[in-house]
Parts: C-alpha cells; structure tokens; sequence
C-alpha cells in the first residue's frame, strides 16, 4: 500500500493503482480521452496531465502509478492551462464541424441537418417538433426568412444550396404537433425539470412588451417553461412587424394568424391596443417578476424608461440581453433595427433563457451553446466524401412557384439532398465536451492548409472519417485485443502520422469484431457509428 | 516482379521481429513491396498492420520502387550550415525532378535527403550508392555523378591486411574510420598495397580507426626507425607511390628507376585544384597536429591511430583485457559498481545520468534475468562520435560491457546500432566473432563461470530510439514508440526485465577505471562531471573532428586552440551543442565550461556530443528552425504537445523564415515551447524546444529583425535577393552557372539578374571572381 494525498486529501491505495485511478476513487475526476478502462494506458492525448507537487511536474495521470508519499495536484491554473493547450494543439487539426455551418450561421440556431433527415423520410411531425426547439414561427419565417442558413450551407460550394428554408415552411405547414410540453429546447430542460415545476408554483409571471416575432418566441419558450405569460402590445391584434410591415402577399394573413394562435394557444394571454409609456412601463415592472421589451424600431418615447440605450436601441448584454435594470430584458429590433425576423425571434428565444435563469435564481447565461469545431470551405477533392450520404442534383425549385411551397414528393427530394454535415458524435464527444469546459479556441493553432478530408462509409456498422482523428489510438488498440488479421494502425509517424488499415484495405474487412466497440470508444466523431442521429 | 512465397518464407525463417524481416526484404528488393509484405504476414504471423506499422515508422524503408543508385544528400547540422539544402536543390534540378518525384525518369538515381551520414567534417556530404563525396559544390553536382559514373564499376574490394613474416622496416598507418574512407582512403590503401607490393618492400601496412582529426583525411603516417611519425593529410591515391618512395628504400637501383620514383616525388608537394570535386585532394603536411591532439584526453579514445580496430592481440598487448581480467577475477559486484561510482563518472549519451547508480539498480532487482544493452543509435544530425568509437575501437567497448554485464548480473546483452553506420555494424560484427573464439564471450569467461551472450540489432533510422524506452521496443519488434519512466528500463525493460542500457563512450571508458584506477577518471574534471567527454567538433571551425576532453575545458579552447577557430576568418558567433535536444552558446559565453550542469545552466545541454560551430554567416532563424524540422519529423507522432506541438512551432519559424509572421508569433512560439517542454511525455518532445530557447535569449534580436521581414545574415531565401554591384567585370561565368538562366550572357556589359526567374540558389555569388553579387 502507498499512501499519497490528492488535492490535498489523503489516501491509502495499492502499489500498483494509477494515479488516475487513484484520483477516481477519492471521487476526483480527470479528464481522458486515450484512455480505457479494459485497455492498458498509452498515453497519447495527455489530458489527464497532472501535477506533482514537490517537483512541479507535469505526468499523465492514466500511465504513471502511484508512490508512496506522492503529492498530485489535478487541477490548478497551470494543469488546466496544459490541457487547454492540448486541446487547442488537437483542435488545430481537427478537420470537422460539430453543428452543421447552416445551424451555426442560423439566428435562431435551429438544427437544421436534423430537420432535413426527418423531413427526408417524409416524417413531417418529428421534422417539425425539431424546428419548434428553436423557431416558434416556421410557417411565418418559410415565407419572409432570408435564409442565411441556405449562404452556408457546403452544398452551396458544389452546386447550390439545399432550400432549407421552404423546407422548414413545409414542416409548419403541414406538421402536427403532439404537445407543446414536448417541444421545449432539451438542452434547458433535462437539468431543470423540478426548477420549472418551482417556477409555475411560485407564479411567478413575465410581462412582454410588443408581439411581434421576438415577443411572440419569448413568450411561447417562457410558456412552456410553465412561466406565465402576459403580452402588452400597442396594435389592435397582434403580430407587430409582421403584420404591419410585411407585404400580405409575402406574408398571408391566414397564416400569420394561425401561427400567432398556436403561440397563444400555450396560454399566453394578450393584452392588444395597449400603449405603454414611462407609467405603465413601471406599472408592469411592479406587477411581473420580469419584463422582455420586444417593441421593435427603438422610439424616443422609450428614453424615459430608465433602460440604458443608444441612437440605435435599448443596450443589452451580448448573449443574456440584461439590460440595466434587474429583471428587465430586451430582444429583437428593440436591440438594433435590423429586417430580419428570424434574429428577433431567436433572440426572443434566447432572453427567455435568460428570465427563466432570472427567475429561479441561477446566473444569467442566456442560452448555452457547446464549443463548435469549424473548418473552412470545401475543397473541390472533398465534394465526392460529401456527396455519399446525399444525391447528385441541382436545388429543387417547387413546382408552383416559390410562392406556393414544395408539394411533399419535392420535399422528400429537396431534403435528401442535404450532406449532414453535422458530425454523427455531437452529442457524445469527448473532445468537444472538454473543449467546451476548458473554453479551448480551435483557430490559436489552426493552420489554414488543412489536410483534405475524407469518409468512409463502405462498413455496415461504423463511419471512418479520418481528418476528425486525434491519434488517441484506442481503435488501433482494441484492434488488437480482438486479433483482428488486418487491423488498423499508426502509418508515418511524427505529425503526419495517421491511422487507418494498412495498404487501403477496406474498412469493412480492417475492423470486424472491433469496430463497434472502437466506434464507440473514440473520444471524437473520427470512429461513429452509422446510424445517424435522429 | 516476381516474389515467391518461397523466398518469403526464406527470409522470414529465424526472424522473430518485423524489424528484420523487413530489413531482408528490403534488401532483396530495394523496397517493400506489397505483396511480399502481404506474404510476410502471412508466413511470419505479424498482422499486417503491425507490419506496416513498423515499416512505416522507420526511415529506412521505402514503399516504392527506387532507381538504379541511390543519392543520399547528408542534411545533418554541420552540412546544413554549409548548404546542404542547396545541393539538394541542385541535384533534383540536375535530374529535373518536381513535386514529391524522387527519381529521374530514366530509373537511374533516386534522391533523398538523410538525417546526418556522420561526416561532418567533410560537410556538405553526398553519398550516391556506397561512395561519398565530401564538400560538395552545388555548382559542381554535375561532374560529381560524372565522376560516380566513371567510378562505379571500380569497386573497391575490402581486403584483409597479412602482415609480413620477416621483420618490418616500419609501418605505415592509414585511418579507416568512415570520415577517412568516404574522402577516399580505400583507394589510396590501395594504392599503398599496390606500391608496397610493386616495390617489394618490408613493411607493414595497418589500418587503424580514426585519428580524430577528420577534417585532414585521408591521413598517412609512416613510423620508421624509433623517429617521429610523420604524418601526411588528405591524401590521394595518385600520389602514395610517390610518399612510399621517398620514406623506403625499393630493394634495387634499377626497380627504381623503373617505377619513375623521380616524377613521383615532386607531385607529393604540390596542391592541385580539383575542381570542387575533393574526392581526392591533396594537400602539403599539416602543421597543426600538437595542437589538436594535444589538450585532448584519450580515455574511450586512446590509443587512437595506432589500433587496428580488429587486432585482437595488439588491443591485448596495449593492456586491452587486463580490467575485465581484474574485475572479473578479483572484484565482487558490489566492489566493481563500487569503484565505478569512485570514477564519479556519468552516462555519456546525453542525460548524464550518474553510471553507478543505474548499474546497482539493475543489481539490485529480484528478477534475476536481466539484460544489457549498449545504446549506438546516435541520431543526433551533427555527431559522430559513437560511430567512430564502434568503428574503431570495438574491444574496448565489449570490455566495458562484459564488465557491466558481471556487475549487474546480465547474460544477454545487445548493441543496438544505427543501420545508417555499415562499417561500424561490420566491425563490431567481426570483433564478436573474435571474442568468442578467445573465450571472452560465450559460457564460462576467463574460466570465471560467468556467462555472456551479444548480437547487433540493427536500428532502422529513428532518432527518438535513442532514448533508452523506445530502442527497447524498437528491439522488441514494434514501433519505437517511448514508454512512460518509470518503471525505468533499470527496473522494467527489455521483455520486461530488469536492463541497463548505456551509451557506447560510457562502456568504452569503463574498462579504464579498472586498468588506471577511479581515480584516474575521477581527477579529471570539474563539479560533478568528471573525466573526459568525446566530441564531434564540425560546422565552421578550421580543424573539425572527433576529439576527447576533460569535462570543464572551456568553449574557447575548443573552437579556439583545439579547432584552430573559425575557418575563412569569419568571425565566431555561437556554437552549438547538444544537437536537437541541445543549444547554442553565443560568443559572450565563450568562456563557459564543458560539464553537464554549465551547459544547462546556459540553455545548452551535452546531449550526445555533437558541437558545430557557426560563423557570422549563420542564421539563427534558420538553426532553429532546422532543429524543429528535425525534431519535428522524428517525433513519434504518439504524445499531443510533441507531435502537434513541434509542427505549430516550425510553422511560427518558417513563417519567420519566409516574412509571413505574425505580430505576436515570437510570444507565441515562447509560449509553445513551453507547453512542449513541460507536457511531452519523452526527452525528444521536452528537449525539442531547447534550440528555440536558446537562441531566443541569446539572438532575439534576430527573430525581431525576421518579423519585420528581414534576415541579418541573409541565410533566408525569401527575405534576401540577389543582385549585381559595380564590382562586374562582365566575365560571364555567372551567367553560365546560373542553373535557370536568370543572368543574360552579356560579355564585357555589367550583368543584371531578373528577379522573376532568379531561385536563390546562390551559385552566383559562389562563383563571382569579383564580389559583384550583392545578397540583401
């Protein structure tokens, strides 16, 4: 037996435990990615770095055993600085995204790839419950959105853009929703279920001040937080800007208000024709627990409100839209004019994280957003990787004229021309979960002559693509442990190394029995399985 | 082509480890191909991913067919600094080679680049098949393959040397080290024989290793009648009849005459330009000799350029022997690790580790099978020092380790040598077969009871199995990947036993602590470093070579008073020491002792031994960035902050290099080299840094002058053009060397180089008579 002591608490553990075992038992987690617990430890990511404290050494926790008398440190600003750094040294070359291009460049960061797969199996309900996680107004926007998703989209560089947007209009066209309770954004919802149930028990209630998009999405994402919801609007019905701005003949009254009832359907209540001025703004201040402004073009009969602004609008803080006044928000061109109704309608989305961190008393973070891997454009040897999971073919243009919408055969065509670019592993990514929690910025290193990337999708099982490797050499190893006669392995060495079956063997004959379980080991999306997420 | 499952099956026989299944086969093919690999695998077991694996890790093996002869252009640092890169450049040109083409579309010669051929005294080096050439021209690249292919069916044959039965009227010694042979001492052996032969004389012709001082080879020293040798350097065969004639008697008048001994000798004293090609120059006798030899301390390398390397009995009669008899006979274990630890005398690969202590712990471990390893993977790309110690003084190295391997109990043992060092696997090779047959090796030594087993694996061109962790698996068969110290190789090494590895100059200097006493190691000295360090002193100094010192004599006698200073009166600006792993030391800290805890001290590090010396030519952008693009290739690829680490570095410096750097590129590569230092998990990946640092605190102000888009020495193509001053006398030869004919032949007219087309090849300005190039 040793007895050591990890940040600061002693331990008696056996001879032969690795320090990250050991750590492990004192309830201590440290970060791997190479590492597996039914494999010996290699030591090739060097994450789990730790400190010795008596020599100031950094060592990887997962390969080095213990000592007697040993003094780790396993995580100070020096330790979390090396894991940083060699995230960022990974990072710089790994070639892949995480989201789409087209949801990060979506205001609403809607998910997109996932709406063009259900949409493509004709499954126009589920397609549409996706779409509302994050647009409360797909049938609106499929008509008047500039669609900065559709600039890009990477099928836009071979030939032309998959038409997300009026595929989106299909989905609020024609999808039906179950229950509105199911639709709230998950990411939110899983860690704070009971808080909700708090909120609405407390009743606790927000005032929104305007009903055009960022209102209407504010008070729809509040709502079915169970946050009640009261929207005072100067116009004799609502809908704002939409109803007032836009053209009818972009816009059809009959839709627009189809979509707002849907919205008022959750239980929004609306308070229509109400001018709110310096009084009623402290009136309502008083009566709700906290106010979203959402009145569009800024006026000089809002100075007087006591709300910090500029020439050009109320000022808020980037991400949470807090405004100076505690429990007072701001979305939409309240912010900044702008004409573009899908920004307003996801900031609305966004402060209603916001309000609903605010009112159950958490820090204000606005809505969370994972660390993204990006790369630069398509290169033209890329295309043909890209194009495997989709179909040759330009952009479909509906039969009817852009007006009228696709027809549900066009929609299945149109979908399926979608590349997912989103990676397979998005959810259960080591490396991107640390490069999140270490705030790790891919472009410190980035080199833009990036190594070309590739696919493989021959296997029935799992998806190589190798340019999303980061030489943890899990996959080599289990090849191993199961004796596969092919195998994959190191090929090169120093930086151009790379892994992969010898002599371009295929896929499908390298990993065999192995391949599950490496797909299923490998900290990033190089490895996944094939099944897409659905 | 065909391959036989049989000839497969024939090569696989015996052979345990991909390592040398693949070696016989590339031998058998010039490469690997596929199908024999497949074959391979098949036979031997190894999956064909651990084949490939191996293959692919190691720079000696090809996967494509090459052509008729291989040109290896030496990129070591000593070559580097005197342009190698340029002769390279010249070469591919010759043979318009383009992109990733290695060889020219007749399948003739193929061209690569090579880590270090260890001949840094020759630099810059080509070797095309088994002839080097020394001091190559880029403008001369021409008449060198001219000359290869004149010479290339004039092999040279290896003869053994028979001694004469009747008395000798004297000796005439001629190195054979690989710095001697690759300037052309087999010819002029040769011709020695030759004339001894024609001229019936008595006298006996020795091959010894090396003298030491490499840049004066080929060198012949004659020793006749008790008087003092004489010595003559670089010489050429042409002229050895000449220099035999003058010394000894031919038996007859009329024989004389009739070898024209009178034309003979005037040709000795005369200094004939060859034309760039050094194949064989000739030069008048040095004078220098006292000098370089004399502040030197011959322990590993005594006796130098008297052995013969293979000469069992003449090793014996000059007290080869007696320390392993003394120690094997007379002393415990105990008692002999005792007496190491006395000597004070640390591990002379690098590191420095104290030799007593690794030796007890590999002693003093349960497990009684242990091993023992002598570690000549010498990688380091401006050192040499291990190759001439195995070429040329095998015994005294398998004495070392017989006495190592009694002391920490081990009866298996192995030299692990670089494959890239053919004479030295070939003598070391030779003199185990002869310690076998003399009872030093084998069952039973000396009538001891102990027992020893050698053999040679050959290394497969990776620097990082230097370090002791991955040459164990390197000889285990895999990929030399490091592991993770602890448990060291002392307690958990080669098969999981306990080993010791030491470098080649610790086992070469160990049999003198019993013939001498500790003592005599450990007077010698300064703090904790006692005794005496091998170097291999190259780059610009005016007399390079391999020479042994007192640890603590200063850099300013060795480049000063023992290399003679800065060759072409340039002045010093810094020599570097410790290669990849090590730094320079700049011309303020000339006076800085030569021991392992100075050298830390100023950011350098006695690494392996290598020490070149760079002039006011030198770019330190450049020395550092060819460190890292060393360092870089030869990373294992397996930890993060070596394999990515080293490549972000090297781009930061190439794009200093190139006048693309950014505005906080030195910060970052401060930073960088940090990280990597700290977080790799080997000494290549911690070390890497050391020559950014190094020359980041002495010579920022270089790097600051690249950021703002300038090269001081203008070393750095991007930043630099060439133009004509007024110094132009319209002599043309510029013009006619200009390899793309960026310079119009304009007779008598002061020429003018287009800056479109001009590749900075530097021909221009080698070749000028007058000065007219201007590199700005």
């Amino acid at each position: 037996m040793c007895r050591i002591k990890i940040d600061g608490m002693d331990a008696e553990v056996k001879q032969d435990t690795y320090v990250l075992a050991a750590a492990g038992s004192l309830g201590i987690e440290i970060p791997t990615m190479c590492y597996l617990k039914s494999l010996d430890p290699f030591a090739t990511c060097l994450l789990c770095v730790v400190k010795d404290r008596s020599t100031g050494r950094l060592f990887p926790s997962c390969s080095v055993h213990v000592s007697e008398g040993m003094d780790i440190i396993t995580d100070d600003a020096e330790v979390r600085e090396a894991r940083k750094t060699a995230l960022e040294l990974l990072l710089s070359d790994h070639v892949g995204d995480c989201e789409a291009p087209c949801q990060i460049s979506c205001p609403a960061h809607m998910d997109i790839p996932l709406m063009n797969r259900l949409l493509a199996d004709g499954e126009i309900n589920e397609a549409l419950e996706v779409v509302r996680r994050d647009i409360a107004l797909p049938s609106i926007l499929g008509r008047i959105c500039p669609a900065p998703c559709e600039g890009a989209c990477r099928r836009k560089t071979i030939d032309q853009a998959v038409s997300i947007c009026l595929l989106k209009r299909y989905a609020g066209d024609f999808g039906k929703e179950e229950s509105h309770t199911a639709t709230a954004n998950p990411v939110e919802e899983t860690t704070t279920t009971t808080k909700s149930e708090e909120i609405k028990s407390s009743g606790k209630k927000v005032a929104l001040i305007g009903s055009g998009p960022a209102g209407l999405s504010a008070s729809y994402y509040l709502q079915l937080r169970g946050i009640a919801c009261e929207i005072f609007d100067a116009g004799d019905k609502p809908g704002g800007a939409l109803r007032y701005k836009v053209p009818k003949e972009d816009l059809p009254e009959d839709v627009l208000q189809r979509e707002i009832n849907s919205i008022l359907d959750t239980g929004v209540i609306i308070h229509s024709g109400q001018q709110v001025g310096k009084k009623e703004f402290e009136d309502i201040r008083k009566k709700f627990d906290a106010v979203i402004i959402a009145t569009g073009d800024f006026s000089g009969a809002q100075e007087d409100w006591g709300v910090d602004y500029t020439a050009k609008g109320f000022t808020s803080a980037k991400k949470t839209y807090a405004t100076n006044l505690p429990g007072v928000f701001v979305a939409g061109n309240a912010i900044r004019s702008q004409k573009m109704a899908v920004r307003a309608s996801g900031q609305g989305k966004e402060a209603a994280f916001s309000v609903s961190q605010y009112l159950s008393g958490r820090t204000i973070q606005g809505e969370p957003r994972m660390f993204n891997s990006r790369f630069g454009k398509l290169m033209e040897e890329e295309f043909p990787y890209y194009l495997l999971e989709s179909v040759p073919g330009n952009r479909l243009e509906p039969s009817g004229g852009n007006k009228s919408g696709f027809s549900k055969e066009e929609l299945i065509a149109e979908a399926t021309r979608c590349m997912h670019c989103d990676c397979r592993k998005i959810d259960n990514c080591k490396l991107r979960d640390l490069s999140d929690e270490y705030k790790a910025e891919q472009r410190h290193y980035w080199n833009p002559d990036r190594k070309p990337v590739s696919k493989s999708l021959q296997h029935e099982l799992v998806v190589y693509e190798p340019r999303k490797c980061i030489k943890c050499s899990l996959c080599v190893r289990l090849a191993e442990k199961h004796n596969e006669k092919i195998g994959f392995t190191f090929i090169g060495r120093g930086f151009d190394v790379e892994i992969g079956a010898p002599f371009n063997e295929e896929l499908r004959g390298a990993l065999t029995v192995s391949a599950m379980e490496a797909a299923e080991a490998c900290p990033t999306g190089a490895l996944s399985l094939k099944e897409i997420r659905k | 082509m065909d391959i036989t499952r049989g000839e497969i099956a024939e090569i696989v026989e015996g052979k345990g480890t991909a390592i040398p299944i693949l070696q016989s086969i590339q031998e058998k093919y010039k490469y690997l191909p596929e199908e024999a690999l497949r074959t391979a695998s098949d036979i031997s077991g190894i999956s064909l991913s651990g084949l490939i694996g191996v293959a692919s890790f190691y720079s000696q093996f090809r996967f494509s067919p090459v052509g008729e002869h291989i040109i290896k252009v030496c990129i070591g640092t000593a070559c580097h600094v005197k342009g190698a890169e340029r002769v390279y450049d010249s070469i591919r040109r010759l043979f318009k080679l383009s992109g990733q083409q290695q060889t020219d579309a007749a399948g003739k010669f193929t061209v690569e680049k090579i880590a270090c051929l260890g001949c840094c005294t020759l630099a810059p080096v080509v070797q095309i098949d088994e002839v080097t050439y020394g001091h190559v021209d880029p403008a001369k690249v021409k008449e060198v393959i001219e000359d290869f292919d004149l010479h290339k069916n004039k092999k040279t044959v290896r003869t053994a040397v028979k001694g004469k039965i009747r008395e000798a009227e004297g000796e005439i010694r001629i190195g054979l080290g690989s710095c001697c042979v690759a300037s052309g001492s087999e010819d002029v052996q040769k011709a020695l024989r030759q004339s001894i032969d024609e001229n019936d004389l008595n006298v006996r012709l020795k091959h010894v290793g090396c003298v030491g001082m490499c840049h004066q080879v080929p060198l012949v020293e004659i020793v006749k009648d008790d008087k003092d040798p004489i010595i003559y350097s670089k010489v050429e065969a042409g002229s050895v009849k000449g220099i035999i004639e003058k010394h000894f008697n031919p038996p007859t008048l009329g024989k004389r005459i009739r070898q024209g001994f009178l034309n003979a000798i005037d040709t000795v004293q005369s200094d004939k330009d060859w034309e760039g090609i050094h194949r064989y120059s000739l030069n008048v006798r040095d004078e220098h000799v006292t000098s370089f030899l004399g502040r030197q301390v011959p322990i590993a390398t005594a006796d130098r350029g008297v052995l013969q390397p293979l000469d069992i009995e003449e090793y014996k009669s000059r007290g080869g022997f007696e320390a392993l008899d003394k120690a094997l006979k007379n002393m415990t274990a105990p008692q002999i690790i005792e007496e190491v630890r006395k000597s004070g005398i640390r591990g002379r690969g690098g590191a420095g580790f104290p030799t007593a202590v690794k030796w007890e712990t590999v002693a003093s471990m349960e497990e009684k099978k242990r091993y023992l390893i002598c570690n000549g993977d010498e990688g380091d790309p401006g050192a040499f020092m291990d190759r001439m110690l195995l070429e040329s003084y095998p015994y005294r190295i398998i004495e070392g380790m017989i006495i190592g391997a009694y002391a920490v109990g081990a009866n298996e043992g192995l030299f692990y040598i670089r494959a890239e060092y053919p004479l030295a696997v070939q003598r070391v090779r030779e003199a185990l077969k002869i310690c076998y047959e003399e009872g030093y090796l084998g069952e039973n030594i000396l009538g001891t009871g102990f027992s020893l087993d050698l053999h040679i694996n050959e290394g497969a061109g990776a620097f990082v199995c230097g370090e002791e962790t991955a040459l164990i698996n390197s000889v285990e068969g895999r990929r030399g990947f490091p592991r993770i110290r602890p448990p060291f190789p002392a307690e958990k090494g080669l098969h999981e036993k306990p080993t010791l590895v030491n470098n080649v100059e610790t086992f070469a200097q160990i049999s003198h602590i019993f013939r001498k006493g500790a003592e005599s190691i450990s007077k010698i000295g300064r703090g904790d470093s006692r005794g005496s360090k091998v170097f291999a002193l190259a780059g610009k100094v005016k007399r390079g070579g391999l020479i042994e010192v007192p640890m603590g004599i200063t850099v300013r006698d060795i480049v000063f008073n023992i290399g003679g200073g800065v060759a072409g009166d340039k002045q010093f600006k810094a020599v570097q020491i410790g290669g990849p792993s090590g730094g320079c030391i700049p011309a303020s800290l000339i006076d800085t002792p030569v021991d392992y805890k100075s050298l830390l001290e100023v950011g350098a590090m006695m690494g392996s031994g290598g020490m070149v010396v760079l002039d006011e030519t030198d770019c330190m952008v450049d020395i550092a960035k060819y460190f890292l693009a060393f360092t870089q290739n030869e990373s294992c690829g397996k930890c993060t902050f070596c394999r990515v680490g080293t490549k972000r570095m090297l781009e930061i410096l190439e794009r200093l290099c190139n006048g693309t750097a950014k505005d906080n590129d030195l910060d970052e590569l401060e930073k960088l080299a940090g990280w990597t230092k700290k977080g790799s998990l080997c000494g290549l990946g911690k070390t890497a840094p050391n020559p950014v640092l190094s020359t980041l605190k002495y010579f920022r102000e270089e790097y600051e002058a690249h950021l703002n888009g300038s090269c001081p020495t203008g070393k750095c193509k991007d930043l630099i053009s060439y133009t004509v001053n007024d110094n132009c006398i319209g002599c043309t030869i510029c013009a006619q060397k200009c390899p793309v004919d960026a310079i119009a032949f304009t007779p008598h007219e002061k020429h003018n180089i287009d800056q479109e087309v001009c590749i900075k090849c530097d021909n221009c300005f080698q070749v000028c008579p007058s000065d007219a190039i201007s590199v700005k």
